[in-house]
């Protein structure tokens, strides 16, 4: 377990201090937009314009790993870049790492405590009650009213060790007070002795003792993982089952355009493969007299889950962009960790951890023969 | 047939190297195996993506089959242990998302055992006809 330490530093001199002495070249953060009511994630070069970031502000409009992807994928940036990212977003970053779509040379990942984010649509930076009961909620360790449903059932709310550079500690604690940091990797130590920052090797520095609120949060939140978990399951009791969770869905697959791990640039199910001739539309109608058009629209989904499910990290982003309000992401959560289970795989873990279907041992899953 | 006549459609993906080789010994030796399969050939039971074995059930399989060269002897010496996970996913898939696992069988079925193949066959055949049609084949909403 890293030890945690107070930097004596708020959020904005730190990231000024990035700018400053670590001569670092950009730092990406959720900024506030010039329309003044919602942030996106941005990239900044320079010290005055970061000061418009608020990288703690709850919502995710992209998932910062899809960014970092389309920022690396073709080559590491030639200078340091620090991006902040959430739990989810760095595990979606390592599985992204994992397939060859992102690089984390020169990267500095600072990442934090999560205490979930708000649908999109329903979170505004002038929306001062909710950002309020936001801060006080996780300042004693419970769920916010209104945050996304697998937020609110999310139990990797804190960046793991050696995923991330820096680590700040959020909960139980309040986001504009000093910082309590731990610096897991080299990169990271380097950092903050750049930063002036007294890791707790020295003698008068001494480690800040974690929260309760971190244990108080795990477990209500397991509590709703579990409940949100046996509503999904419910709803899969059959075939019938099946087809109504999805009935709602209009095929717009934005669901697969936001996801993070959905990376592939010409999509499986909107390729020729799913083009028919009209003629074999009434093969395969055979003795039902309907059929509902256009076909596939369940296998989209059940077909996704099998190509990005087992690298799920039940961020949200696919819920809060469906038009038609069907709980993808806690139906991929709950569906996905199953499939994840039977290879004892955690998306995001371990960057060194093959991907389940890319690796195999002679003796193994016998049941699932003959 | 069955006293009700209902005859179940099973898709079969079976292996260039062995289970094909073995439906052909079966043929070539005249040994009679229920009519029920429709065979797709695949180069390597790897070949088999998930998606695969799901479209044949939301279609209407009543079964789906997938034959493989036995742990140790594949063509492509590793082809079917990567074939055995991406049936685990499949059937761990269509378990909690209301289809019946029972509709998914992987087999190991050598060259040389064409009446293992075709006891396969038909073992999976009185299977899914005990179990009945596939209640997808009857959604129009799928």
């Amino acid at each position: 377990m890293e030890t945690f330490i107070n930097s004596r530093m708020t959020i904005s001199e730190f990231i000024a201090a990035i700018f400053d002495k670590r001569e670092t070249a950009g730092v990406a953060a959720m900024a506030k937009l010039p329309s003044g009511n919602k942030a996106a994630y941005t990239l900044f070069t320079d010290k005055k314009s970061a000061e418009n970031s608020i990288p703690f502000f709850p919502a995710m409009p992209v998932n910062a790993a899809k960014a970092v992807s389309k920022f690396t994928r073709q080559a590491s940036p030639s200078k340091e870049v620090a991006m902040f990212l959430r739990p989810c977003e760095l595990r979606a970053l390592t599985e992204l790492v994992k397939i060859k779509q992102a690089g984390l040379d020169n990267l500095l990942l600072i990442s934090f405590d999560c205490g979930g984010v708000f649908p999109f649509k329903e979170i505004s930076i002038s929306d001062e009650e909710k950002l309020k009961s936001y801060v006080d909620a996780f300042k004693n360790g419970k769920n916010c009213e209104g945050i996304r449903p697998v937020c609110a059932a999310c139990t990797k709310f804190v960046p793991k060790e050696n995923q991330a550079d820096i680590v700040i500690s959020l909960i139980g604690r309040k986001p504009h007070d000093p910082l309590v940091m731990s610096f897991p990797t080299e990169k990271g130590k380097n950092t903050a002795k750049a930063l002036g920052i007294d890791l707790p090797d020295k003698t008068h520095t001494s480690p800040v003792a974690p929260s309760t609120a971190v244990e108080s949060l795990f477990k209500e939140r397991e509590e709703k993982e579990k409940k949100l978990k046996e509503k999904i399951k419910t709803g899969f009791a059959d075939t019938g089952g099946l087809v109504s969770m999805f009935d709602r869905c209009i095929s717009c697959h934005a669901c697969s355009y936001v996801c993070p791990i959905c990376y592939c640039k010409n999509c499986y199910f909107d390729s020729q493969t799913f083009e028919y001739f009209s003629e074999s539309y009434f093969i395969r109608m055979g003795e039902k007299g309907a059929l509902r058009l256009p076909v596939d629209r369940t296998l989209f989904h059940v077909g996704r889950l099998s190509h990005m499910g087992l690298s799920c990290v039940a961020c949200g982003m696919c819920e809060d962009a469906c038009p038609v309000n069907i709980p993808v992401s806690q139906i991929f959560k709950t569906i996905g960790s199953e499939a994840q289970a039977v290879f004892d795989y955690i998306p995001g873990k371990d960057l060194n951890e093959a991907l389940p279907l890319l690796t195999y041992s002679e003796s193994e899953l016998e049941t699932f023969e003959d | 047939m069955t006293d009700n006549g209902y005859e179940p459609k099973i898709v079969a993906f079976l292996c260039n190297w062995c289970t094909f080789t073995a439906a052909d010994l079966a043929g070539t030796s005249r040994i009679k195996y229920q009519p029920n399969i429709r065979i797709i050939k695949v180069m390597c039971s790897s070949r088999v993506d998930p998606v695969f074995i799901l479209k044949a059930l939301l279609d209407g399989a009543d079964g789906v089959l997938i034959g493989g060269c036995a742990p140790g002897d594949c063509h492509y010496s590793k082809g079917n242990f990567y074939a055995r996970r991406k049936v685990a996913l499949a059937k761990t898939l269509a378990q909690n998302m209301g289809l019946d696992t029972d509709r998914i069988r992987l087999s190991w079925i050598p060259a040389s055992e064409g009446p293992k193949f075709a006891g396969v066959v038909n073992e999976f055949t009185e299977k899914i006809k005990k179990i009945g049609a596939n209640p997808a084949g009857q959604e129009v909403f799928i």
